[in-house]
């Protein structure tokens, strides 16, 4: 009653002196152009547990999240110790005081329980801390509770998403070689871990060299190269059950470097007959071929455009590796790499405007990515020997493998943002090379 | 039941894979110090030692080349020579690749070193249909130092002895 | 042939193995077990107003559960087949699931990354080797240190008891009887930054000796910046401000209030809107914000998109949360556009938070303010 008393005679002042009022002179404009570049600081304070069997989980949960986004180096988490706040009950209302007061910018609060019949069930929300706002609306996840790694990976991937508009990346496998033993007959077998190194698994044993495993577009299958004949050959391998078949091939032919085809049905793929290599296309249900190449060169480490519709490739035709560019099913092709050195191991980004590669200059390996049309090249990473970059599903990470020189040389798997920040290795528990970076998982 | 009777087949499979692997393996295995269980003095001409040794089993290449240089011919001229008389071996042809490479090129480009000696053993007269060739690629330095020197006799092709028919 | 024999025997010894492993080891255990993550089911909106309703009425909540959203029926839990569900036995080759409260680090690193590991790429001391198939670093560019803020001016590492604060504070104490209106402030610095990302690659080999040469000379730069915004703000805006909406605006409606009631006038009624801010004003301004504009946690698409802001202040110096809101976007998705909102509030509250250093006398000139945030800049660093 006072109020709306005061609002009238608020609104009669306005329009009681407009002169005054109006003098001043619309909106002050200003133009930001310089910010800063620097990890984000969030806080993810452990789950409310609400059942007492669900406390380690709602500890665990949280820890893994913290990862996830520490791990992107875009955020930078604001440890437990540091906290003032506490939350104790998931739906009341956050004291954002508390999290502004430690400079936390974005605040992740959830709860855990379990629902008797051995799942899991999440709950979580984001928080802008300074806008004192929920961002999105709180959501929930359900799982078995062995499954709760997946499940505290969703819900970072959806913080990720929510906050830097990227999509998410961490709820994802990579299939890689495992390798062990000296350098002169490392052994090496196929196996798959998550994005962050943790559940590894074997899938072949280390009976024969096997090289450059490819997810399929969903991550039910994997292709690879094995040597299980003697002679490299194709493989098609489930990764549910670990179930293996050798594609077709010619007699006295190699076939390697195979690469699912974005709707799953193709290999694309190298063969050499009489010491020459082109590129193939292989229908999986049929096992029927078409050359793609017809080259002396060495035509091979194809990839296909996001949309299928083209392939990116390595070959010597000018003399020294480079990378071209051709329609999928053939004819001709344009090089797209310019620069000085050796081109290699072309990989088209997930968004289709960038292709990733290994570049070899001045006795030193790189990591790099250009624009697909050869422009705007950027060199990532330089070591002893940096190979065979692999995309995060949303485009904005690579993983790839690192060697370093020497007898005691040894391969591990390392991860870049593709802005050449964030180096970081993945742990594999020894040797690893070859990383093929799965899609988000269901 | 089901995981019953994939154990089975799976059991198999193994069994299957562990008994032909090795042999397989050992046929081209990139050391080429190998010969598979082909023995033999040295001094006996007829030996797979004596070609390991005395006629030479190797030839090595210059960087990102497959072509021969004069003293590898002058080795495929022996092995030639050796195999035409001793024409109850086949042979296949390892072709290797430094580790200054990717993996999949080095794979293409030790597949031509190889080729290129085959052709080679073929236009000295021995039947094409006893000479296979594999890649190894980088997989099998024989030298595991990371300098030129190692580089140097990691970039070469072997011809491995083996009994009987190729295919 | 023994050799043979030795082969046979331990072929034989092998299988057995093998054999004994498949049963009892359970090497052939197919997948892990299914993780079943049914999938995000969002809550329902009704269940959103409900749960938002409690938020607000935190003593009814204290007892209620949230309801669990219906299951959609493809959401159901897939069974997990007999085969999948194999038995759990010890799997000598599958390593332990690493501690869970650290993302597991790699048992050796090639070199110790410097300080800290989150932000530093693993400096990877290079072997003298390397050195020598080396083009010498004859560049006489500054070379920018890597550090893991990115800023329009490089900062260097700050004294180590300093608190990192996005303003540099000098260290207030409570002063004795006085009426204290500041808060006791410990000195804070601004943290270390480098003027531009430094990728691996671009940098040499041998470590740069840390007391680098700064890249940038400043008075340079805050001239051309005055020259720009000089001519950005010539021509004044005709459009008069529109009348806040009482209800939203309390600081509008008590100003408005005390002018009509003929209390405290001399700065509340014909508060002079005085000479429009000067260029060096304005870039104070600017500056401010800027340096808790951090674009570093955008996507591509949100880095390649311009919004304009709106945000009233208050008399204080202080943005008026309420009131900023998004004006238009360029360039980028509209959920890009959302997030490169996002990141545009986040500059203007956090830096706002102790109130812009702007000029009383010139209140009317500064109560609205349209922010452009264009990160075109900032996207090639």
């Amino acid at each position: 009653m006072i109020r709306s008393f005061l609002t009238l005679l608020a609104a009669l002042t306005f329009w009681a002196m407009p002169a005054t009022a109006q003098e001043n002179s619309g909106p002050l404009r200003l133009e930001i152009t310089e910010g800063v570049i620097e990890p984000m600081p969030f806080a993810v304070p452990d789950l409310v547990a609400e059942s007492a069997q669900a406390r380690d989980l709602a500890t665990r949960i949280a820890r893994v999240i913290a990862a996830d986004l520490s791990g992107t180096g875009l955020f930078r988490e604001i440890p437990a110790e540091a906290h003032i706040g506490r939350i104790t009950n998931f739906d009341s209302p956050v004291q954002f005081a508390d999290w502004r007061a430690i400079n936390a910018q974005a605040l992740v609060t959830g709860a855990v329980s379990l629902d008797g019949a051995g799942r899991v069930v999440v709950k979580f929300r984001i928080h802008d801390v300074f806008a004192g706002q929920e961002l999105g609306r709180g959501q929930q996840l359900v799982g078995e509770e062995d499954g709760w790694r997946r499940i505290a990976h969703k819900v970072a991937d959806q913080v990720y998403s929510r906050i830097t508009g990227e999509g998410g990346y961490f709820d994802s496998r990579v299939v890689f070689v495992s390798e062990s033993g000296p350098k002169g007959e490392r052994a090496k077998r196929l196996a798959i871990v998550d994005y962050d190194g943790a559940n590894l698994r074997y899938l072949t044993d280390a009976s024969t060299i096997v090289l450059a495993p490819r997810f399929s577009p969903t991550g039910d299958r994997v292709l690879y190269t094995s040597y299980e004949t003697g002679f490299p050959r194709i493989y098609l391998l489930d990764v549910a059950d670990v179930g293996r078949r050798a594609l077709p091939t010619l007699d006295g032919t190699m076939s390697f470097a195979p690469r699912f085809s974005p709707d799953g049905r193709t290999v694309l793929y190298s063969l050499t007959q009489g010491g020459n290599t082109d590129l193939y296309t292989m229908d999986i249900a049929s096992g029927a071929s078409v050359r793609l190449t017809n080259a002396p060169s060495i035509e091979t480490a194809p990839s296909y455009s996001p949309d299928g519709s083209r392939i990116v490739f390595e070959s010597d035709r000018s003399g020294s590796p480079q990378l071209y560019i051709m329609e999928a099913r053939g004819g001709e092709a344009q090089r797209i790499s310019f620069g000085r050195g050796r081109y290699g191991t072309p990989v088209w980004s997930p968004r289709g405007d960038l292709v990733a590669f290994t570049k070899q200059a001045e006795g030193r390996f790189h990591i790099g990515v250009m624009r697909t049309d050869g422009s705007e090249e950027r060199l990532l990473t330089a070591s002893f020997l940096d190979e065979g970059p692999t995309w995060a599903p949303n485009g904005r990470v690579i993983m790839f493998t690192r060697e370093t020189r020497g007898e005691q040389g040894e391969a591990r798997l390392y991860t870049v943002d593709i802005t050449g920040r964030n180096l970081r290795q993945v742990p594999t528990n020894g040797g690893a090379s070859d990383p093929s970076w799965g899609p988000l998982q269901e | 039941m089901t995981y019953l009777s994939k154990t089975i087949i799976l059991v198999a499979g193994l069994a299957l894979a562990a008994c032909t692997n090795p042999d397989r393996f050992a046929d081209g295995d990139g050391s080429g110090t190998g010969g598979a269980g082909l023995s033999g003095a040295a001094s006996d001409p007829t030996s797979s030692a004596y070609f390991q040794q005395a006629v030479g089993d190797r030839v090595l290449f210059a960087v990102d080349q497959s072509t021969l240089s004069a003293q590898a011919q002058s080795t495929l001229d022996a092995q030639a020579q050796w195999l035409m008389t001793n024409s109850d071996y086949t042979a296949v042809i390892e072709g290797h690749a430094d580790e200054q490479g990717t993996r999949e090129y080095n794979l293409a480009l030790g597949a031509r070193r190889a080729n290129s000696v085959r052709d080679y053993l073929v236009s000295r007269g021995v039947a094409d249909n006893r000479l296979r060739t594999v890649s190894y690629g980088k997989e099998r330095p024989i030298e595991i130092c990371s300098e030129e020197a190692c580089y140097t006799k990691n970039r070469r092709a072997v011809t491995v002895l083996a009994a009987g028919s190729v295919s | 042939m023994p050799r043979v024999n030795t082969g046979q025997i331990i072929s034989g010894t092998a299988h057995l193995a093998v054999i004994g492993w498949v049963f009892f080891g359970g090497v052939l255990q197919s997948d892990p077990p299914q993780v079943e993550v049914v999938e995000a089911v969002a809550v329902s909106s009704e269940e959103y107003a409900a749960i938002m309703a409690r938020q607000s009425a935190p003593e009814a909540a204290a007892d209620v559960d949230t309801p669990e959203p219906p299951e959609a029926g493809e959401a159901a839990p897939a069974l997990s087949s007999g085969t999948d569900a194999a038995p759990e036995v010890n799997r000598p080759e599958v390593s332990d699931t690493p501690p869970p409260d650290a993302r597991p680090e790699a048992p050796e690193r090639p070199a110790p990354a410097p300080t800290d590991v989150t932000d530093t790429p693993p400096a990877l001391t290079a072997p003298s080797e390397d050195t020598a198939a080396l083009v010498p670093e004859t560049s006489l560019r500054p070379q920018p240190r890597p550090a893991p803020r990115v800023a329009p001016e490089p900062v260097a590492p700050s004294e180590p008891d300093v608190r990192v604060d996005d303003v540099a504070r000098p260290e207030v104490a409570p002063e004795e009887g006085a009426d204290a209106v500041e808060d006791q402030q410990e000195a804070t610095a601004p943290e270390e930054a480098t003027t531009e990302i430094v990728t691996e690659a671009e940098r040499p080999e041998t470590p740069v000796p840390t007391a680098s040469v700064r890249p940038r000379a400043r008075p340079t730069r805050l001239a051309e910046a005055e020259a720009d915004t000089e001519t950005a703000t010539a021509p004044p805006e005709p459009t008069p401000p529109e009348p806040t909406p009482p209800d939203t605006d309390r600081d509008a409606v008590s100003d408005a209030l005390a002018a009509a009631l003929g209390q405290d006038s001399a700065p509340a009624e014909r508060r002079p809107s005085g000479p429009p801010l000067s260029a060096g004003e304005k870039d104070a301004l600017r500056v401010a914000v800027q340096q808790c504009w951090n674009v570093g946690s955008l996507s591509s698409d949100a880095l390649a998109t311009t919004v304009v802001v709106a945000v009233s202040m208050a008399e204080t110096g202080k943005p008026e949360m309420s009131s900023i809101r998004m004006l238009s976007h360029t360039g980028g998705s509209a959920s890009a556009a959302q997030q490169a909102y996002e990141a545009a509030r986040r500059a203007i509250i956090r830096c706002g938070a102790d109130g812009f250093d702007l000029p009383q006398e010139k209140y009317a000139q500064w109560r609205d303010i349209e922010m452009t945030f264009n990160p075109e800049k900032m996207r090639i660093k």
